[in-house]
């Protein structure tokens, strides 16, 4: 009697430990499958995250990369926003104004056996960025500065016997005009190596380690953060017209993406609807022009269509008073009414749609236009929701046409050719820094918007293709 | 039922906006590029015509060849990797577990951003000083580390494996539960040696500086990779990296639509993973990838943005495409343009598209055949 019952409990804890590695495995794999996807997902979404964090970094070219950055340490914003704070009251956008007087402290190491020597201070002329951008500073800091003498506050003998010094001074407002920035200069002699400041500098490293650099003391918190983003939009404006280039080609894009967007859904709609539920002669023909038009490259038709633009659609445009389209919003928005790619996904969903609800109305004498704008539009929403979303991306990230249509004035471009007169100016000298930053501004509202409408996005792209 | 007139107008009506589109901006356009490719125009004088003088200069032209040979290889190569790898990320996001919609939302994220953007993020990664050769020189300074995890995962993967199969087990020799197990081991093992000094960095070597861009007016010819040159290589990865979640998503719809009793069955006669994949979820794929394939030619083949943002910063022979010889034909820099050799051009990139998928066409219906 015993012995049986030992048994039998010995059988089940058997079974039970099955039960338990065979759960534990499913756990293991799980685990693999998890490990995989953050894998790929480094590979995904890296190059951009290491964008999206070198675009606030003072040199994004630094060697070797780091993924620290100077701008994202709480410790340089509580610096950023005291120090704009002495030069002008304000702590988030700063500027050097008359009666500021900004304390600095600056600490260098020397070798055992070695005396510190007293750093040089000087506020330089620095031209900031690109020459375009020095003929907008009217007053420069250099003109207008004095520095107290630099004093030794603290000395402290390392386990090495190095000697690690604290210098202060503090840096006055002689005049009585307000310059926007206030750069600095320390400089030390060869093998003087520099430990910290009240704020990291900007370029710790120039000429061997002998001078640290300070691009703007008196930033404020915002422009130190997003430094190159504040040149993106502060060191570029339209030669001829003095507008702001960059915040123009933000407005460009958007006013072309919107009307392109709304004449797209509704003339979409309208030959979608005809191609996929009206009879009528040449419908075959004009649908396989239309496939067979999705397959032609763009660079067979562009010469025409930039002398169609050119001379204003067969001279219609002067109509309105305008001679040539070309340089314009309305060339392209004109040239781009309605795709055949959007034509083709409403084709698609309303061949979709049961055909009882269109018999229905047609008995009770309703016209096709009603049957249109009644009763498939409002049924046509998710469809829409797709071609808004995909319509909105391909006009945003569109490059070859606008490239073609848009030469000249500058403030005319859209954000992508933008960027490409940016990689021109700035790529030369290697200034990465604005160039990014530019990048990430531009790449901002799609990413918005696919975070928003994800499933439309999905959507879209298998209306394009598996339900064809 | 008698129509009236405008009963009878209005499949016209509602086609009209789009048929002013495709007659003006496709169809006449079409037809003028035709014309103006056997014609000498620089878009200001009247067109004069010359025949076939476009054509026949476009063969001699040394520039044309290139940009010919560069297409090619792209569009193939390109078509080819994206493919694969479109289907390799489907394979792993057709999954249900948790969190798999934020994964697919990460992994489409590529495909959202414009041409420009991803080209400048490239070009910076791609610089002497950029990440590129930063992590290829860790890679080259770390070999020690890298192999002794692998050896590690391969040790803790085989004493796993062959322990279960002492048990007489069945498993597999990737059993994916004794993976995972075997790759937190190995790197908890080889973090612990890095962390103890055991295991170092070699030290002393030069950092990798390759060149992938350069400003040079000729491509130096030892710096290809079967025949690649370095800049248009690096275009290639770029566009895979961009295109694949597109055609991804595609193939995970794909996928999803693939019923469970076909894996059910596979599973009862005992085919392994690979076996099911490519005995059954392949051939219910084959729409998709001629779908994919189809989509991949055509946009290959037209790649232009990538080589205008690059521009100058790497010699145009290394670049230069036929979609960008067409441009540059009709709007040198310098120059007045040479409208009929661009529309020549054109001509036959239109050509070679149709042709290119024709071929494919082919290739995939002889394929179902068997």
């Amino acid at each position: 009697m015993t012995k049986r019952k030992v048994d039998t409990v010995k059988l089940l804890s058997e079974e039970e430990m099955l039960e338990i590695k065979l759960k534990r495995h499913r756990w293991y794999k799980v685990g693999m499958v998890y490990l995989v996807l953050l894998l790929v997902s480094i590979l995904a979404i890296g190059p951009f995250f290491f964008g999206l964090l070198s675009s606030l970094k003072d040199n994004p070219l630094e060697w070797p990369p780091k993924l620290t950055v100077n701008q994202l340490k709480p410790a340089n914003w509580v610096a950023a926003f005291r120090l704009s704070k002495a030069g002008c009251g304000k702590g988030f956008f700063g500027e050097f104004a008359p009666g500021a007087v900004i304390p600095f402290q600056v600490t260098y190491q020397v070798p055992a056996g070695k005396e510190p020597v007293i750093p040089q201070v000087v506020v330089p002329k620095r031209v900031p960025g690109t020459a375009g951008a020095a003929l907008l500073i009217e007053h420069y800091a250099a003109d207008y500065f004095r520095v107290s003498a630099v004093q030794e506050v603290k000395r402290e003998s390392l386990a090495d016997h190095s000697i690690r010094v604290t210098y202060e001074f503090t840096i006055h407002h002689t005049g009585d005009v307000v310059c926007d920035r206030l750069p600095l200069d320390i400089t030390v002699p060869l093998g003087q190596q520099f430990v910290g400041a009240t704020i990291d500098p900007n370029r710790p490293n120039e000429r061997l380690g002998r001078v640290q650099s300070w691009n703007n003391l008196t930033a404020g918190v915002i422009p130190y953060i997003f430094y190159n983003y504040h040149r993106v939009f502060s060191e570029n404006y339209s030669r001829t017209t003095g507008k702001n280039l960059f915040t123009s080609w933000i407005r460009n894009s958007f006013i072309i993406c919107i009307a392109r967007v709304l004449t797209n859904l509704l003339f979409a709609s309208m030959a979608g609807f005809a191609l996929a539920r009206l009879k009528f002669r040449g419908k075959n023909t004009i649908f396989l022009l239309m496939l067979f038009s999705m397959m032609i490259p763009a660079q067979v038709t562009f010469i025409s269509n930039y002398l169609v633009l050119r001379d204003g659609v067969f001279g219609l445009s002067r109509i309105f008073g305008v001679n040539t389209l070309l340089n314009s919003y309305s060339g392209l928005i004109v040239s781009g009414l309605v795709s055949a790619s959007s034509v083709f996904i409403m084709k698609q969903f309303f061949e979709g749609l049961s055909s009882s609800l269109e018999e229905a109305a047609r008995i009770d004498g309703a016209s096709t236009y009603q049957i249109l704008f009644r009763i498939f539009l409002p049924l046509a929403k998710p469809a829409l929701g797709a071609l808004t979303i995909l319509t909105f991306q391909g006009v945003w990230n569109e490059f070859f046409w606008p490239l073609v249509v848009l030469t000249s004035p500058q403030d005319r471009f859209t954000l992508t050719i933008g960027l490409l007169s940016f990689r021109r100016m700035y790529g030369v000298a290697f200034d990465w820094g604005p160039i990014l930053a530019g990048s990430v501004i531009s790449a901002l509202p799609l990413v918005v918007l696919f975070v928003v409408f994800q499933r439309y996005f999905v959507e879209g792209i298998s209306f394009t293709g598996v339900k064809g | 039922m008698r129509r009236s007139i405008k009963e009878k107008t209005a499949p016209y009506v509602l086609l009209s906006p789009y048929l002013f589109m495709l007659f003006v901006f496709f169809g006449y356009a079409f037809l003028r590029c035709f014309y103006f490719s056997f014609t000498e125009y620089d878009l200001f004088a009247p067109p004069q015509w010359v025949g076939f003088k476009n054509y026949l200069n476009l063969i001699q032209d040394f520039q044309f060849g290139l940009a010919l040979k560069n297409s090619l290889q792209f569009a193939v190569i390109v078509t080819t990797l994206q493919t694969v790898l479109a289907l390799l990320l489907a394979v792993i996001l057709n999954q249900k577990i948790k969190g798999i919609r934020f994964f697919r939302a990460l992994y489409y994220m590529p495909s959202i951003t414009s041409s420009a953007v991803v080209t400048l993020i490239f070009m910076w990664l791609f610089q002497k000083k950029g990440l590129v050769n930063y992590l290829l020189t860790s890679l080259k300074n770390g070999y020690r580390i890298i192999a002794v995890f692998f050896g590690l995962l391969l040790m803790f993967q085989a004493f796993l494996v062959i322990g279960e199969k002492l048990k007489k087990r069945p498993v597999s020799c990737f059993e994916p539960s004794y993976l995972f197990l075997a790759v937190v081991l190995s790197f908890m093992v080889t973090f612990f040696l890095v962390k103890t000094g055991i295991v170092t960095m070699v030290e002393g070597l030069p950092p990798v500086e390759t060149v992938w861009l350069n400003t040079k007016k000729i491509w130096p010819r030892n710096h290809r990779l079967f025949g690649i040159s370095y800049p248009l290589g690096s275009i290639m990865l770029l566009n895979i990296w961009t295109t694949a979640p597109t055609f991804m998503l595609l193939y995970l719809a794909g996928l999803q639509d693939i019923p469970k009793e076909l894996y059910e069955a596979a599973a009862v006669d005992g085919a392994t993973k690979i076996k099911t994949f490519w005995y059954v979820v392949r051939p219910q794929l084959r729409n998709i990838t001629f779908l994919v394939v189809t989509m991949g030619l055509i946009s290959t083949l037209q790649m232009f943005d990538q080589v205008a943002i690059i521009g100058d910063q790497a010699p145009l022979d290394a670049v230069i495409t036929l979609a960008y010889y067409v441009y540059i034909n009709a709007f040198p820099s310098s120059v007045s343009p040479k409208i009929g050799m661009a529309s020549a051009a054109a001509v036959f990139l239109g050509l070679l598209t149709l042709i290119i998928v024709l071929i494919q066409r082919i290739v995939v219906n002889a394929g179902e055949g068997d």
